[in-house]
This record gives C-alpha cells, sequence and structure tokens, in this order.
C-alpha cells in the first residue's frame, strides 16, 4: 500500500512537472564571457535577462509563456559556440540568442536550421548574416542601414573624399566602409583610397602613413575597426599629426574609446540609440541602475533587452511556440515596439529597420547626440 | 622619398618593441631552456600598472615607472611560483607550463580588471609631431625608437661588462658548470626573469603610448612575433633575437606599405613564407647560438 502510495505520487508530480515544463519556453542563449566577445555579449546579456526576469515575474512572455533561458559560454570561440548550440537544441531551446557578431550567428544558424529555430543575434551587424537562412534575425541597425545614414550626413557636412580602412576578417569591418563606399558614392562622393588591416594589428604606422601620402587628400577617414584596433589606429593617425575627420561604426560607441582623451575629439560615430532626456531608453538605464548596481554606458545592454521585447512579440502574433512559426511570425512584425527604438521586420531581409543614430565624441570623453534617421531601404547597399 | 623616410622610422620603430620582447624570451630561454609565452601577458600586467596608476591619480612619468616596476615584479612571481619548480623538466613540459601559466594571468585580468579594452590617456603633446627636413614625425614612435635602442646598448653592456652579466653569460652555456663553481645559480636566473620583465615592461610602456588602450590579450600577438623573431634569430642567440625582431618589424610594415590591395589579405602569410624561407637557407636562425638549437 505503501509503495502503490509512493509510486502513484511520484507518478503524479512527474506528469504535473512535466506538464509546467511543457508550457516553458525555452530559450539558448550564447553568451561568450571571455574572448573578443565577451565585451559585447556581457552586456546584452545582462540586459536580456534582465527583461526576461521582468517578465517572468508577470507571468512570462504576453503573461501566459514563463521562459526558461539556458546559457553557454562559447568563450568567442566559433567551434565551442557550433556545439553549445547543438547542446541547447537537445535540451529542448526553442529559440537561440547567439553571440554578437556575424560569423559565430553563421555558424550557430547552420546547426538550427534543420528544425528551422528561430535564431537572433546579440548584436551582430552584417546583413550576410540572415542570408543562411529564413530562421535567422538580427537585433541591432545593419551596417548598411548605419552606413546609409553616416554617408548621407557626411555629405550634408560637404565632404566629397573618403578614405576606407578596413579589415577581411570580419564581415562587420570589412562590409561597414564598403556600405559606407557605395552610399557615399552614389550621393556623388569619392573613394580616394583604402587600406586593409589584420584584427589585433600590432602597428598602424604603415597605414597612416599611406594616408598622409594620398593624392588626393582624403577629408573624411572612414572605418569599422574595433577595439583594440581603433585605438591603435587613432593614436598612430593623430600622433603622425592628420588631423581629418574619422568616422566610424556603432562599435566605437564604447566608454574605451571615449576615454582615449584628446585623440578622439570630434570622431563620428553611428550608434542604435541615445537616451534622451525623459525617454523609454533613459527609463531603462535607471530601472536597470537601481536594480543591479551596474549602469548601462553602452548600447548593448538595451538591445539585449529589445530581443525579449522582439521575442515577446513574434510569440504573441504567431499564437504558438513552435519554431517555425514564431520565426514566420518574427519576419512579419512591422513597427514593433522596443526599448531602445522600434523595428520593422516586415519587407526586410530579417535585419530589422531600426532607427540609427549619430553621435559625436568630445575630447571630455562625452558622446553628443547629432542626429536620428533611419535609413530608406529603397537605396540601402545590397550585401 | 618623405613615405620612405617615414615608413624606414615606422618599420625601426615595429622592429624595437618585437626586438625588446624577443630579447626577453632570449635571455630566458638561453639559461633555462624555456620559451615563456607567459612572456605578454608580464607585458599586459605592465601595461595594467600604467592604467591602474593613472585611475588613481598618478602623474603619467610616475605610471608608466610603475607599469615597468610591476612587470618586473610579475615576472620574478612567475619564475619563483611557476617557473622554478620545473627547472630541468623537458622543453615540451616548460612549454606546457609557460601556456597554462599565459591562460592563468588572462583569466584573471578578464574576471578582475575587465573583459573589454582599458584606455591609457596619455598627455596631448605626446602624440603630437615634429619637422625634419620637411618630413613630418610623430614623438611616439621617435621615443618608441630612442627608448628601445637605449634598452638593447644598456643590456648589451650589463651581459658584458658586469659581473651578473657575465654570470648570465655563463649560465646560458652551462648552468650545472656555473653552479659547480659557486655562483648562486638561482640569483642569476632570477636576475635573467627580472631582466625579462624589465624589457616587458618598457615594450608595455611603448605599446599602450601608441595604441591607447590595455585588454587581456594585449601581449599575445606581439609575443608570437617576437617568438617567431627568436626563431628566425637563432633560439637561445640574444643578437639574433634582436636582428630577428627588426627583421620581423621591417617585413610588416614593408609589406602593409607597399603590397597592392588585392594582396594585402595574404600579408601575415607574405611574411612567415618569408620567415620560413630564411629558416630553410639557415636552420639555426641568422645568428646562431654558439650551442644552436634548431628551430
Amino acid at each position: 500500500m505503501t509503495f502503490r502510495t509512493l509510486l502513484l505520487t511520484t507518478t503524479s508530480a512527474m506528469v504535473l512537472a512535466g506538464a509546467a515544463g511543457a508550457e516553458d519556453y525555452v530559450i539558448g542563449v550564447m553568451s561568450a564571457q571571455s574572448g573578443y566577445l565577451a565585451p559585447y555579449d556581457g552586456p546584452a546579456y545582462a540586459g536580456f535577462q534582465f527583461c526576461i526576469d521582468k517578465m517572468n515575474a508577470n507571468g512570462g512572455l504576453n503573461g501566459t509563456h514563463p521562459v526558461r533561458t539556458i546559457v553557454k559560454d562559447t568563450r568567442s570561440d566559433i567551434a565551442e559556440g557550433v556545439k553549445v548550440v547543438q547542446e541547447m537544441i537537445d535540451d529542448g531551446a526553442q529559440f537561440i540568442v547567439s553571440s554578437a557578431d556575424a560569423d559565430p550567428t553563421i555558424a550557430a544558424a547552420q546547426i538550427t536550421m534543420a528544425d528551422g529555430i528561430p535564431t537572433m543575434t546579440f548584436a551582430g551587424t552584417a546583413p550576410v548574416l540572415t542570408q543562411v537562412g529564413d530562421h535567422v534575425f538580427g537585433s541591432y541597425p545593419a551596417d548598411n542601414q548605419q552606413a546609409a545614414v553616416l554617408a548621407a550626413y557626411a555629405r550634408e557636412q560637404g565632404f566629397a573624399k573618403v578614405y576606407l580602412v578596413k579589415s577581411p576578417d570580419s564581415a562587420y569591418t570589412l562590409g561597414g566602409p564598403e556600405y559606407f563606399g557605395t552610399a557615399f558614392e552614389a550621393l556623388g562622393g569619392t573613394i580616394v583610397g583604402t587600406s586593409n588591416y589584420s584584427l589585433n594589428q600590432p602597428d598602424f604606422s604603415a597605414i597612416v602613413t599611406t594616408i598622409k601620402a594620398a593624392e588626393p587628400q582624403p577629408d573624411v577617414i572612414v572605418t569599422w575597426a574595433w577595439e583594440p584596433d581603433f585605438p591603435a589606429f587613432i593614436k598612430a593617425l593623430r600622433g603622425a599629426g592628420v588631423a581629418t575627420q574619422v568616422m566610424g561604426g556603432d562599435v566605437l560607441d564604447t566608454p574605451t574609446v571615449r576615454g582615449l582623451g584628446d585623440v578622439v575629439d570630434g570622431v563620428m560615430h553611428t550608434s542604435g540609440g541615445f537616451p534622451d532626456e525623459g525617454s523609454a531608453y533613459a527609463g531603462f538605464i535607471a530601472e536597470f541602475t537601481a536594480a543591479t548596481g551596474t549602469t548601462p554606458d553602452n548600447n548593448y545592454y538595451v538591445n539585449g533587452c529589445d530581443i525579449a521585447h522582439m521575442i515577446e512579440q513574434a510569440v504573441a502574433a504567431a499564437g504558438t511556440t513552435e519554431p517555425r512559426a514564431v520565426a514566420a511570425a518574427m519576419a512579419g512584425i512591422e513597427n514593433g515596439k522596443g526599448v531602445m527604438s522600434d523595428f520593422t521586420f516586415k519587407g526586410t531581409d530579417r535585419m530589422p529597420l531600426r532607427e540609427v543614430v549619430v553621435a559625436r565624441i568630445t575630447g571630455a570623453g562625452d558622446k553628443e547626440f547629432v542626429l536620428r534617421a533611419t535609413a530608406d531601404p529603397a537605396t540601402l547597399p545590397r550585401p | 622619398m618623405d613615405v620612405i623616410l617615414q615608413q624606414t622610422i615606422n618599420a625601426i620603430s615595429l622592429g624595437g618593441v618585437y626586438a625588446m620582447l624577443a630579447l626577453g624570451l632570449a635571455i630566458v630561454f638561453s639559461i633555462v631552456g624555456l620559451i615563456n609565452f607567459a612572456h605578454g601577458d608580464i607585458m599586459t600586467f605592465g601595461g595594467y600598472g600604467i592604467f591602474l596608476s593613472l585611475a588613481f591619480g598618478m602623474a603619467p612619468v610616475p605610471a608608466l615607472v610603475v607599469g615597468i616596476a610591476a612587470a618586473v615584479v610579475m615576472a620574478l612571481t612567475l619564475e619563483r611560483t611557476a617557473f622554478r619548480a620545473m627547472r630541468g623538466a623537458d622543453v615540451v613540459t616548460l612549454l606546457i607550463t609557460s601556456f597554462a601559466v599565459s591562460e592563468i594571468l588572462k583569466v584573471v585580468f578578464q574576471n578582475a580588471i575587465s573583459a573589454r579594452p582599458v584606455p591609457i590617456s596619455l598627455p596631448a603633446g605626446w602624440s603630437g609631431t615634429y619637422q625634419v627636413a620637411g618630413t613630418t614625425i610623430g614623438v611616439v614612435p621617435t621615443v618608441s625608437l630612442v627608448v628601445a635602442f637605449t634598452s638593447l646598448l644598456g643590456l648589451s653592456l650589463v651581459l658584458r661588462r658586469t659581473a651578473i652579466g657575465m654570470a648570465m653569460r655563463a649560465a646560458a652555456e652551462d648552468l650545472e658548470m656555473l653552479k659547480l663553481l659557486g655562483v648562486r645559480a638561482n640569483r642569476v636566473v632570477a636576475i635573467a626573469f627580472a631582466l625579462s620583465g624589465l624589457l616587458a615592461g618598457i615594450a608595455a610602456v611603448i605599446w599602450t603610448a601608441q595604441r591607447g588602450s590595455v585588454d587581456p590579450m594585449m601581449g599575445f600577438f606581439p609575443v608570437l612575433k617576437a617568438f617567431i623573431a627568436t626563431v628566425l634569430g637563432g633560439l637561445g642567440s640574444l643578437g639574433g633575437a634582436v636582428l630577428g625582431g627588426f627583421v620581423i618589424g621591417a617585413l610588416e610594415v614593408l609589406t602593409q606599405a607597399f603590397l597592392p590591395d588585392s594582396l594585402s589579405p595574404y600579408r601575415d602569410a607574405i611574411v612567415l613564407a618569408l620567415v620560413i624561407a630564411a629558416l630553410l637557407w639557415r636552420p639555426d636562425g641568422l645568428l646562431p647560438a654558439r650551442s644552436a638549437t634548431r628551430s
């Protein structure tokens, strides 16, 4: 009798636990805790989990689907990333949030393709990343959107000759300047020279000397170089006495770059958002700071939060958590509501159309708002 | 002409940093047979020393001195805690030990300080320029060049004209014989590590002045190049390490400057192919040590 009662009780508990588990929406998160992606994945994951926790406190996505996250470290290693994605799928992941770069996202998307599991990058901005399949999504304004807005601004300011500094080692560092060049030429500007560098290149003096010797001289230099390459480049450039205007991608929107002092005074870059006083973004920063004691100092935090909102709205639109239906619903979102900015996937190649901010760095280490604009999809440079 | 002069300065400046790092590797290798891949992390530690000193409000020059001192202390600490216990082990064991130490230090930097680069803002005047015969030359590359040559000259004097320098050279020839002669081998090895840390610290100063930031991986790539330089120069040869450093620096700058755009993605491959060709020609390196160790 005792054994039968125990068996019945255990079986009931297992059934109930299984039923409760079935309602969970399982999201797998690739988050590099070390290596070159850690500075981006870390904040993005913090913002994402913060907003997921808030949703879970209210019953989960749309108040009906509690979210269970599986978070695995990739060490910024693509092979490790592929392995952890497979593990997360084996553990029941219905949605994958991938690292903040195109290359690991593309690798992850190859694994998720068979089951059509929607895969969204934390902050990868290379438009090529969505070309793997219909289940792959960007979350941040794509490089071609950023480049188009920045090129239009550069032309408005009267810049006519650009020198591009790019690296073929990543889709981001190669694509950004090339999209800028395409948009800039379409607006009547001219590319007067290009230089290639390697990621983590020890020295930029040779490139700077080449720029100094360029004929005609550029009136603006554009690079999508990230840390630590951009600090090395700008130090070498200013150290050689070249005062030409420098513009770059959203990756320059970091406290490290702003902390470089006089050498970055006047450098302009794109960004995904700007926390205007009284905005939802400013509210997010205040709320996050109060809850965690950490003040978000870059856009990856808020974009991580927006990914939670994108998933919530896609699940609501799909009316189900079935992966292919969620992916299809995500692709149809128009004017979705975000904290950093609103987003539209409908009519895009699944890189969301979002506002792009142009900002200027001051020598005092501040960031000044310059403009906010949305690229025209009809004139976007194609991947 | 201006461009060639400027690129020559760039090549010597970069080569000077590689030479200092390669010499730091070579000093230790010549005495204890250790290829110390944690040498790059000693350099990184020096960079963080500068960053923290500036963050705590120290003036730039004392901060740079603290950075150099930090690298020396770290080198001595590693010698005492990790490498002394492994002395006499085979080359592979020592190599794996140095990789392990390097990985531990990187993880400590990432978790204790930051995974992302931290800025080092030095006075604007330090990034200025001056004119020579119509050519604009940067202050930082010039200082790098002067510091590199002064350091190499100073080290050369220490090794050739002082008792401890002679002891170090003797240890490089035969450490056991040195012990038999009553010289305190531990002290000689520790001083070799201290000198190697000093060179890493000076390299950290030049590197951070040129690059403006420190990150956990800062030392990895230059030390990889420095290792190639020591192999090219001849493993265990101090002069060869210096020569190898300058050759690698020159090859990197010249291929960056003069390769056509279509070939520039192959720059590193071309540099390494040239190194391999040189080693096929001279397998013991360009200036092999007397008891040469084949690359």
